[in-house]
């Protein structure tokens, strides 16, 4: 990196992009933020003059049984996502790198083709896969002999909802981080690898001394953005289930989409909002951290 | 052994990955009686295009295909050509506010979108920007170019500042050796950025909703396939055609492009 | 009616409005936009109107949208809000009165005499007045009833039409049976729990000194669901979806299923998928309690408002004048089986089967609770659920209390 200049190239180069932000970003934000101090609701949107209403919305929204349910099913959604994702894209990480370059390239090409696959069009799908009558899923799991699955309504179970959707989002999550992964771990030189296997490592022992420290630095980066995606995840949830049955599949989002858009509480879905940012932010405040060191 | 083990391992994780795209399309090829047989076949027997002709032939599709690229171009073009400028001095100079405006792009994907539809529909309404395809790719572009910028400036730092001196000190000028010198090295890079773009903006459906009203003919395929959803609901060969006509063009993009993807991604998510 | 032919039209419409997409200058047409939902209206119709209109009305210019249900509630919330909206919509009947009390739809009380409104349904009358105005003018309305296939009843030894539920309940497991289905009911048709409940001398929520409560919870409230749960066990239908999922009058068309619970019109469409099922469809009103009056059933329907944001207030009422007119409301009515809008008009429906066996049942009609909140209860489909988890074995009394409560929140949140 260059010494510290103070021409006027740098804020000329980053102006559009600031100005994008601030406009299109930026100033929603702002309004949401007074939107959740404000009554704001259906006649308010159409009529204007919302008054306001200082911290209402939060205190009903804290106060509320239903927001620390949505809160903690939120947690446990991202929770489980999370993990399910690093795990399996470290494993599939670890075996593209094992695998002969045909092997490899088809298993490349196929994680891609995965992650291409637009999230509307894979819910649908998904929706196919899973549908109670002539799903191939229940056909698969009938043929295996599991026979009470004949027929069995997925969507009608809140526990079996949540699974589908985690197997979505899985299936949509683990080759950008499988990829990703798979790109960090060729950079490690095979020296390293040598010499730990000379020193009598065992295949996990090297893993945790010489990969994951290596490695460290994008660990930390792909779980942060699967943090942060997962736990945004929005338009899988709402086609496949709308938070339901039952609210089953309610996470944060969907309740602030739920409650703005479908109850006309948009003050009270701004408040949802923001606390979500907030909460999201205090998550991931060490990986802001390391960057602002960076 | 080993070997023996791992491969099988890979072909399962391949099919896993693989199955629910080769089933859409088996689905949309097959004719709605092999569809509704209590025993599927894996393989399409009787191939058929009459659930591509159901899906084509529903309302509006063409109109809608062609606002949902116009949008999605429109959005991950500028947001590439601004999030270049931003990478490039966020990743090539040093200066006063530089780590603040790192923070704030990444905390910038936080952004609960979802919940600023009321906001951008006020913003939108008073600035007479209802009903219009710029707005709409206006959105797109923000939504996108928090990661753009991301990734892009991991592409740049991946590449040596001295090929860039080198060219500076054979009298090119700045300008002229980001065109001759990163450019070329930086192809890959743009390319991966843009399909996620490409693929963020194009499922997008919910601002489409509160942005376009009394004009029906600016809606975008994400809203075709829902609401041909509703009509078409039992009908999953048509259902599954129409999944499939609107996952073709990123699909293909992507073949397109899988190549200097592959590379592009690695190099970009390394430097993250 | 054939929805893609519809949409189809649809199309056309906004084909040709798209090549008149210039800036309107005092000479050129007046473009009225009006949304209409899907399902409405037949395309012949909706052509034919369009053209009588346009040559009545010089320099009108229609653009005839057609509205799918999806996200629905969303865009006539925008439009509403918008500085350009679309200058007739069409609303259900029980969401007409959230609309009417956000300020953003023109008050129409001055035209009631106009519009000939003294003998309104009330159906769709009362949802569209909010404290003494009226936003909302009735468009149509329509009720439920059972159609069946002859050709199982008469495999099946069934003659009589049944006059209780006890004897429905007996017919249709002597439906049920080989491939056939008894009755294909969905496991979310709140309308029909709706009207097993009002059975009962239940409701779906009572207002209490002001405050509004949940009512599933009652011991009527769960005999008719009850009812509901064994109903629904003589057939296969799918347990947790409604019956737009999959569009019932497909299943109905396969021809192995007795009966279904929907509006008359609904033979229309199966006819558009089965040809060969004319002349094969009966229609009866679904049974009371007891043989001396039919059960109570939910009045479903339409009312048409004007938005406050639409640019040309005067050529919009000329428009729903024109559409909640005697001449457009006979035409719906017969191309239908709809109700028409003023009960004077009902005399069209006259010597067609189904449409008799609706208005026997539309003398027990009842509307959902008249508060603008009710919309949130339905769209937020906490009352489907509620029947899914009933029907997959869950205890009836405590899921009906959850629900209960989560309705009374609901009601009682303001707006």
């Amino acid at each position: 990196m260059r010494e510290r200049t103070t021409s006027l190239w740098p804020y000329l180069l980053i102006a559009p992009a600031v100005a994008g932000g601030a406009f299109l970003l930026l100033y929603p934000l702002l309004k949401a933020t007074v939107i959740s101090f404000q009554h704001f609701r259906m006649g308010e949107l159409i009529r204007g003059g919302a008054t306001l209403a200082g911290l209402d919305n939060y205190a009903e929204l804290l106060a509320g049984e239903e927001f620390w349910r949505v809160l903690g099913r939120t947690a446990v959604w991202t929770a489980i996502n999370v993990v399910l994702i690093v795990t399996l894209s470290t494993g599939v990480a670890l075996m593209l790198v094992r695998l002969r370059r045909g092997l490899r390239l088809a298993l490349m090409s196929a994680l891609a083709l995965a992650w291409a696959t637009p999230i509307i069009a894979a819910t649908t799908v998904f929706q196919w896969l899973f549908q109670s009558e002539l799903g191939v899923v229940n056909w698969l799991l009938v043929t295996l002999g599991f026979d009470s699955f004949r027929g069995y309504t997925w969507f009608a179970d809140g526990t079996a909802t949540f699974a589908v959707l985690v197997i979505l989002v899985v299936w949509q999550s683990v080759p950008f981080a499988a990829l990703t992964l798979y790109a960090g771990l060729t950079t490690i030189p095979s020296e390293l690898y040598e010499s730990a296997r000379i020193d009598g490592g065992s295949g996990p022992q090297i893993f945790m001394k010489v990969t994951l420290p290596m490695l460290r630095q994008l660990f930390a980066l792909v779980a942060s953005l699967e943090v942060i995606w997962v736990a945004k995840c929005f338009p899988q949830i709402w086609v496949l289930s709308q938070g339901g049955p039952d609210g089953a599949t309610t996470t944060l989002p969907v309740y602030a989409f739920k409650v703005a858009r479908v109850l006309h509480r948009y003050d009270l879905g701004s408040a949802v909002a923001m606390l979500t940012v907030v909460l999201l932010a205090v998550a991931l405040v060490s990986n802001l951290r390391r960057m602002v060191r960076q | 052994m080993r070997r023996l083990l791992l491969n099988m391992a890979a072909l399962a994780v391949l099919a896993t990955t693989v199955f629910p795209v080769y089933w859409m399309f088996l689905t949309a090829f097959k004719p709605t009686r092999d569809i509704q047989s209590a025993t599927p076949t894996f393989w399409p027997e009787h191939p058929t295009l009459e659930h591509f002709v159901t899906a084509v032939e529903a309302p509006g599709f063409w109109v809608y295909w062609r606002n949902s690229l116009v949008v999605t171009a429109a959005a991950v073009v500028i947001a590439l050509v601004v999030a270049l400028l931003a990478a490039f001095a966020v990743a090539r100079m040093r200066w006063r506010g530089r780590s603040a405006f790192v923070v704030a792009v990444f905390a910038a994907q936080m952004a609960p979108w979802e919940a600023l539809l009321v906001p951008v529909f006020i913003i939108a309404r008073d600035s007479e920007l209802l009903d219009s395809l710029a707005m709409l790719s206006g959105v797109y572009f923000m939504i996108t170019l928090p990661f753009t910028i991301v990734t892009l400036r991991g592409f740049l730092a991946a590449i040596p500042a001295e090929l860039e001196e080198a060219a500076q000190v054979d009298g090119c000028s700045r300008l002229v050796a980001f065109r001759r010198v990163i450019f070329p090295l930086l192809a890959p890079g743009l390319m991966a950025t843009s399909l996620f773009g490409f693929i963020t903006a194009w499922n997008e459906f919910a601002f489409v909703n509160v942005l376009i009203i009394k004009d029906q003919d600016k809606r975008t395929l994400p809203v075709w396939l829902s609401s041909f959803r509703d009509v078409f609901g039992t009908d999953w060969g048509a259902t599954m055609a129409a999944a499939s006509l609107f996952a073709l063009p990123a699909l293909l993009l992507f073949l397109f492009l899988q190549r200097r993807v592959g590379t592009g991604m690695t190099a970009g998510a390394v430097k993250g | 009616m054939n929805n893609r032919i519809l949409a189809l039209a649809a199309v056309f419409a906004l084909a040709a409005c798209g090549a008149t997409e210039q800036p309107q200058n005092a000479a050129g047409p007046v473009k009225l936009t009006v949304w209409i939902m899907d399902g409405s209206v037949t395309k012949d119709l909706l052509k034919s109107f369009e053209t009588e209109y346009e040559a009545a009305h010089q320099g009108i210019d229609l653009d005839l949208q057609i509205q799918a249900w999806d996200g629905i509630g969303e865009r006539v919330t925008a439009a509403l809000a918008s500085t350009d909206a679309p200058d007739v919509i069409e609303v259900g009947n029980t969401q007409v009165a959230q609309y009417s009390a956000s300020g953003g739809v023109t008050d129409l009380t001055a035209k009631i005499a106009e519009l000939k409104g003294e003998d309104w349904l009330p159906g769709l009358a009362q949802p569209g007045n909010v404290d003494g105005h009226q936003y909302g003018i009735p468009w149509y309305a329509a009720n439920r009833v059972v159609v069946y296939n002859k050709d199982l009843w008469a495999k099946a030894g069934v003659k009589e039409p049944p006059k209780t539920r006890d004897e429905w309940l007996e017919i249709t497991a002597k439906l049920d049976r080989g491939g056939d289905q008894g009755i294909y009911l969905t496991g979310q048709t709140w309308y029909a729990l709706a009207g097993f409940i009002w059975d009962e001398g239940g409701d779906l929520a009572v207002q209490e000194g002001g405050r509004w409560k949940g009512a599933l919870d009652t011991p009527q409230a769960l005999a008719g669901m009850d009812f509901y749960r064994r109903l629904q066990a003589l057939g296969k239908g799918p347990k947790d979806a409604d019956e737009a999922n999959p569009p019932q009058h497909e299943v109905f068309a396969q021809g192995k299923v007795a009966q279904i619970i929907a509006v008359p019109g609904v033979a229309a469409r199966v006819l558009e998928v089965e040809p060969k099922l004319a002349g094969k469809m009966g229609f009866f009103p679904i049974p009371g309690k007891t043989a001396d009056k039919p059960g109570t059933v939910f009045t479903g329907g339409s009312d048409l408002i004007v938005p406050a944001a639409s640019q040309r207030q005067e050529e919009a009422y000329e428009l729903v004048k024109a559409l909640a007119g005697e001449k457009f409301q006979t035409e719906l009515a017969k191309a239908m089986s709809f109700v028409p809008n003023r009960t004077s008009l009902a005399g069209v429906l006259a010597g067609d089967e189904g449409t008799a066996a609706m208005a026997a049942g539309a003398a027990n009609g009842r509307a959902t609770p008249n508060t603008p909140n009710w919309a949130a209860v339905e769209a937020t489909s906490v009352i489907k659920q509620y029947m899914t988890a009933v029907l997959t074995g869950a205890d009836p009394a405590t899921e009906a209390k959850k629900v209960s409560d989560t309705i009374t929140t609901t009601l009682n949140s303001g707006s």
